[in-house]
């Protein structure tokens, strides 16, 4: 496998099996360091798997991965020192405080973490220290979860729904603290299911299907150039069935005349010149949320297998 | 793999204060009868000899019992690695697995340790753990002894108690490997627990039926010495349940290193998955 040094995170032909079922069919992705990519499915695609892979959690059946140019299997303790994880399901040590639990972990991590940084963030996430961790919330056990993953200040944060669970003001908390890592240089996978956040937050996103990635974009990119309705309002009423003509455009209404509402897939340039011809008093353009784009590629998946 | 060890040692905690203080109790409690059953000893052997000898093959020579080695033995040493079995076949089935079925393996093995660290951090934090308890129980009889008189150094004393050591930790070892490759703790845990009983069942009744005697030589039962220990240690049996520990604890980081770690719900009935392209 050729190394790049561009990249935080390069998969190749991964394949991953349990027992006889296949989790991951041959996926090659490749993360840029120092961007903030968002891996999108559904459950049970292989998000977790993959991330797994990444920690040497899991050994691939098949294919090679590089973790910042580290190979997991063979330097587990190298990647993992300038590597944070949240996992998707978080479990904790019931019988100790919060204070304990991080003390332990920072522990392991060495010399590498200031307790005040620990404390400090906590403070950021209104997180109590001191409060049993059996008594914790869901919100409050990922915050633990969250402030483990980011107290070192790791070179890849590799989260799995980092903001599930918790309250819309901490998800923004959470969201700020993850853009000021990747200011400071830092590169961020993270997984989610809300995908308002990842179109706010992540510059590229991948959408893996059955094991495989199906989609690498820039997320604007993929937006832009994804289906989208366009509402024509003319000044004069026009024969419409010339917006047909138009490749990439569908007609899908046009009372009268006067309005025509199209269906537009790929570049809209082709559109705007073809309506140059005429006097348009308005026009208003429908942008599917990333939520919508993602359905369609899961919906056309349905659709293959059946 | 300090760290790892430490926080074994503190989650064995609890468990090394109860089972140290019970056994030194237990101890304590039996230790001063001594002096009163060497008295009455003819009485008390026709008593036990009313006994089937299929049952009193569990406790060791009944004519001994006047003799501090046979005493020992048939009121206590007889069936503490059973007892103390429990323990050991619970704690090294679960020193990986437990936490593996709880979900809090996941995020440790995220952390810049060795899967060799976690694994002999916790193995360690299991022996020093039976060790304490141990330590406990023969300190209480130590003292308790002082004031009989059975005539046992705290030396001699301390000699079952290193032959008990031997024998608990191979059932434990033997847990801890069976739950590197069965897919659930409970499996590992009744596995072994079977194996214990098993041995001290053919051990016990090897002693009244010869023909028991080549299945007896498997059993680790048959290498523990109990309180006749007190009059020298068997090296050679001592190394031979030492080693088997070490071979078992070396199979189990062996299977450590090669399989996945499990998350809620993965792995299923599944035999534990392991990677054997030669890579780790």
């Amino acid at each position: 496998m050729s190394v790049n040094e561009e990249l935080a995170i390069q998969t190749q032909g991964l394949v991953k099996y349990y027992g006889r079922v296949q989790a991951l069919f041959g996926l090659d992705l490749e993360v840029r360091q120092g961007e903030i990519f968002g891996f999108l499915g559904p459950n049970g695609a292989g998000k977790t798997t993959t991330i797994r892979c990444l920690l040497d959690l899991i050994r691939p059946d098949g294919g090679s991965v590089r973790v910042l140019r580290m190979d997991p299997q063979k330097e587990p303790v190298a990647v993992r020192k300038r590597v944070g994880y949240l996992p998707g399901e978080l479990h904790l040590e019931d019988n100790q405080t919060v204070a304990g639990e991080l003390h332990y972990l920072v522990g392991l991590r060495g010399r590498s973490v200031d307790w005040q940084e620990v404390v400090k963030i906590a403070s950021r996430l209104d997180l109590d220290l001191k409060t049993p961790v059996k008594n914790l919330s869901k919100g409050n056990k990922q915050k633990v979860g969250v402030l483990q993953a980011l107290m070192h200040h790791p070179d890849l944060l590799l989260l799995d729904e980092p903001t599930v669970g918790l309250d819309p003001l901490m998800q923004q908390e959470v969201l700020r603290m993850i853009a000021e890592e990747q200011a400071r240089g830092a590169t961020i996978f993270f997984s989610s299911h809300n995908l308002s956040e990842v179109q706010e937050t992540a510059g590229r996103v991948g959408i893996i299907r059955k094991g495989k990635i199906v989609e690498v974009a820039e997320t604007e990119m993929l937006i832009q150039r994804a289906i989208r309705r366009v509402r024509i309002r003319f000044k004069q009423a026009v024969d419409v069935e010339f917006l047909c003509r138009i490749p990439g455009v569908k007609l899908l209404s046009g009372e009268g005349g006067l309005n025509a509402t199209v269906q537009i897939d790929g570049e809209i340039d082709s559109l705007i010149k073809a309506l140059a011809a005429f006097s348009v008093s308005d026009m208003d353009i429908e942008r599917p949320s990333l939520e919508e784009i993602f359905l369609a590629y899961y919906e056309s998946g349905r659709k293959e297998a059946n | 793999m300090f760290p790892i060890l430490r926080h074994s040692l503190k989650r064995l905690a609890g468990q090394i204060l109860w089972w140290g203080l019970s056994l030194a109790f237990l101890a304590a409690l039996l230790i001063p009868f001594y002096d009163s059953i060497a008295q009455q000893q003819s009485q008390v052997t026709e008593l036990l000899k009313a006994f089937p000898k299929e049952v009193m093959a569990f406790f060791g020579n009944i004519n001994d019992l006047s003799t501090p080695a046979g005493y020992l033995t048939i009121e206590f040493f007889s069936y503490m690695p059973l007892v103390l079995g429990i323990f050991a076949v619970l704690v090294g089935s679960g020193l990986l697995v437990g936490d593996e079925e709880r979900g809090t393996l996941d995020l440790v093995m995220a952390y810049p340790v060795s899967r060799a660290a976690i694994f002999w951090g916790r193995m360690l934090g299991f022996a020093i753990a039976e060790a304490a308890i141990l330590a406990v129980t023969w300190l209480a009889m130590s003292i308790t002894i002082a004031w009989t008189s059975l005539g046992i150094g705290w030396g001699s004393a301390a000699l079952p108690f290193v032959s008990l050591f031997a024998v608990v930790l191979l059932f434990g070892t033997l847990a801890l490997f069976f739950s590197m490759l069965v897919p659930s703790r409970s499996m590992a845990a009744s596995l072994a627990g079977f194996l214990l009983v098993a041995g001290y069942l053919i051990t016990s009744l090897a002693t009244l039926n010869p023909d028991l005697e080549t299945i007896n030589r498997l059993s680790p039962w048959k290498y523990y010495q109990s309180g006749d220990a007190i009059n020298g240690l068997n090296l050679g049996w001592l190394v031979g349940l030492l080693a088997a520990s070490l071979i078992f604890s070396g199979l189990a980081w062996w299977a450590f290193e090669r399989r996945d770690i499990r998350v809620g719900g993965e792995g299923g009935w599944h035999l534990a998955g392991f990677n054997l392209s030669g890579r780790k």
